[in-house]
């Protein structure tokens, strides 16, 4: 008896010298195997039997835990967009109505990785089974107008997504998207519809984030409007603006870095809106 | 009532309380434990937390009942058998094949009781997750009782897979292991079927597809049974095809335990 007990005391011993490198191993992991390989979808489909919808919830949990693990470090490390895609695309095979997949995928795909393509085909396989969902239509419209600048495609799912939902928000965006200042005006109403919806603490603060920096565009927009209209020449720099009193305060880019008008007028940020790009162009 | 059906019904009754004093219940309570976990799990979800709190219950329950079924099963008559209660039990004026009918209904009967128990669990989780984080999409309750319903027939059918090697085995591997292959086998025949019945198939040989058309029509079909996306994102059942699948629950479970009692009948004890 009182060997048994020693032997358990040494080996409650030997787990409490181990479990401290050993949590800090776990920790310190890197993070594309934390997020892991993903079998073919067929294979995967075999293997998962009857809890296709159980393991498509958890990819899109595991891709979702990834980022917000990297988002509450201020992406010190890029995040691996490809097996982010990879696993969520697997999600959907799995699950085809996973709104949580379609949600989170526009969200990266399109702003950070710049492939609104492959976000619209997702979008695109995913309205075929939720075919309720004014959600995936209006990413999809947002996608075409904003990004791809194919005005009647995104007529057509504004079109579509006003029908489901009933809202005359989709009209209006229509309407306003044509003019080249009402893509902002786009962005700030997509972006705002984003963020109000956003439960998760780490994707809302991503949402809040840039719709400041849209705001912040919008009103450099507003303030060159009418420097161009009371002096009749466009701008140069945003320091002009701030000079005839047209834009206080001087506006800010919270993902640190500088505005500044493109010689063509057009309002930019040295951050490209998103964060390290304005640390990476200064080293 | 005749004695025959009599004794039969005895034979469940001993099967049911043999279960119960084997604790098994209490171990299923136990890991029900985890229902209490599904909320906070399913709150992590974005745009879908009632979506996930089904999808989560449901998988609880499927994997408990898939225990259930293999080892509860897997091991009924296998037990009987090794510690020579058959010997004293068919000593009676009891007739093999509803000594092996008694077994089985005693355990899909058990299996049942504990749909009922993990489906009311279940409907308070999602209840309790829907009204904290309300859904864009209505719940369809009655998809849900439909969902559990035929998941606990699939188990019941797979009980019947158990019991069928449980009358040829000499050991309890055949019927365990046996079970689980046939449950993973059937999970995927109908895709299989699609698979080599589709252009990408035309590239596979003759008999490679002969065989996996044969195969998909013995081994039992799984995937019919499987309503979860239908309870999950609330869509319209397909009436015919849930009669149709009821149907086939019943003659493909008829077939296993007639080949079964047949098989019984003829075995030799020692």
């Amino acid at each position: 008896m009182l060997r048994t007990a020693s032997y358990g005391m040494a080996c409650l011993v030997l787990y409490l010298i181990m479990i401290a490198p050993f949590t800090t191993y776990l920790k310190n992991k890197p993070f594309i195997e934390k997020l892991g390989y993903v079998p073919a979808v067929n294979v995967l489909k075999s293997v998962a039997v009857d809890q296709k919808e159980l393991v498509s919830a958890s990819f899109v949990l595991k891709v979702l835990m990834y980022f917000g693990g990297l988002a509450e470090k201020q992406f010190v490390v890029p995040p691996d967009y490809q097996s982010m895609s990879r696993l969520l695309h697997g999600a959907v095979k799995l699950d085809p109505y996973n709104m949580d997949a379609y949600y989170f995928a526009q969200s990266f795909l399109t702003w950070d990785v710049h492939q609104y393509k492959l976000a619209n085909e997702l979008l695109d396989y995913g309205m075929k089974y939720r075919n309720w969902d004014w959600y995936l239509p209006f990413y999809a419209g947002f996608n075409c107008s904003y990004f791809l600048h194919d005005y009647k495609k995104a007529a057509d799912y504004y079109t579509k997504a006003g029908e489901l939902s009933g809202n005359p928000l989709f009209k209006s965006l229509a309407g306003r998207y044509l003019q080249e200042s009402g893509q902002t005006d786009l962005a700030i109403a997509y972006l705002f519809t984003m963020a109000q919806g956003e439960r998760n603490p780490a994707l809302k603060k991503t949402y809040q984030t840039r719709l400041t920096a849209f705001k912040e565009v919008k009103r450099i927009e507003l303030a060159r409007a009418s420097f161009l209209k009371s002096g009749g020449i466009m701008p140069v720099t945003i320091e002009r603006l701030i000079g005839a009193g047209l834009l206080t305060p001087s506006p800010v880019d919270p993902y640190g870095g500088s505005f500044y008008l493109q010689a063509d007028g057009k309002v930019a940020t040295t951050s490209k809106f998103a964060f390290g790009a304005a640390k990476k162009d200064s080293e | 009532m005749k004695g025959g059906q009599r004794s039969m019904k005895t034979i469940m009754q001993i099967t049911l309380k043999g279960v119960f004093r084997d604790r098994v219940f209490h171990g299923i309570m136990v890991t029900a434990c985890a229902f209490l976990l599904i909320p906070v799990i399913a709150s992590l979800s974005m745009r879908q937390v009632t979506e996930l709190s089904i999808t989560l219950s449901l998988s609880l329950i499927s994997f408990i009942l898939l225990l259930l079924a293999v080892f509860l099963g897997g091991t009924s008559l296998w037990k009987d058998i090794e510690r020579r209660y058959t010997f004293s039990v068919l000593g009676l004026p009891l007739s093999r094949q509803r000594y092996l009918l008694g077994r089985f209904g005693g355990t899909a009967l058990f299996v049942l009781l504990v749909t009922v128990v993990l489906g009311v669990a279940a409907f308070v989780v999602v209840l309790y997750a829907s009204i904290i984080y309300p859904s864009e999409r209505p719940i369809v309750w009655l998809n849900m009782a439909a969902c559990i319903l035929f998941d606990a027939l699939k188990y019941i059918l797979l009980i019947a897979v158990a019991t069928l090697f449980s009358t040829v085995s000499t050991s309890f591997f055949l019927p365990v292991f046996g079970t689980i292959a046939t449950f993973l086998a059937g999970g995927v025949t109908q895709q299989v079927y699609e698979f080599v019945n589709s252009p990408a198939g035309d590239k596979l040989s003759p008999v490679i597809r002969q065989v996996a058309s044969g195969l998909y029509y013995i081994i039992p079909n799984f995937g019919a049974f499987d309503l979860k996306i239908y309870a999950i994102y609330g869509l319209a059942l397909p009436v015919n095809g849930l009669l149709l699948t009821i149907a086939y629950f019943v003659v493909y479970t008829g077939l296993l335990l007639s080949a079964a009692a047949a098989l019984f009948a003829r075995r030799e004890m020692r």
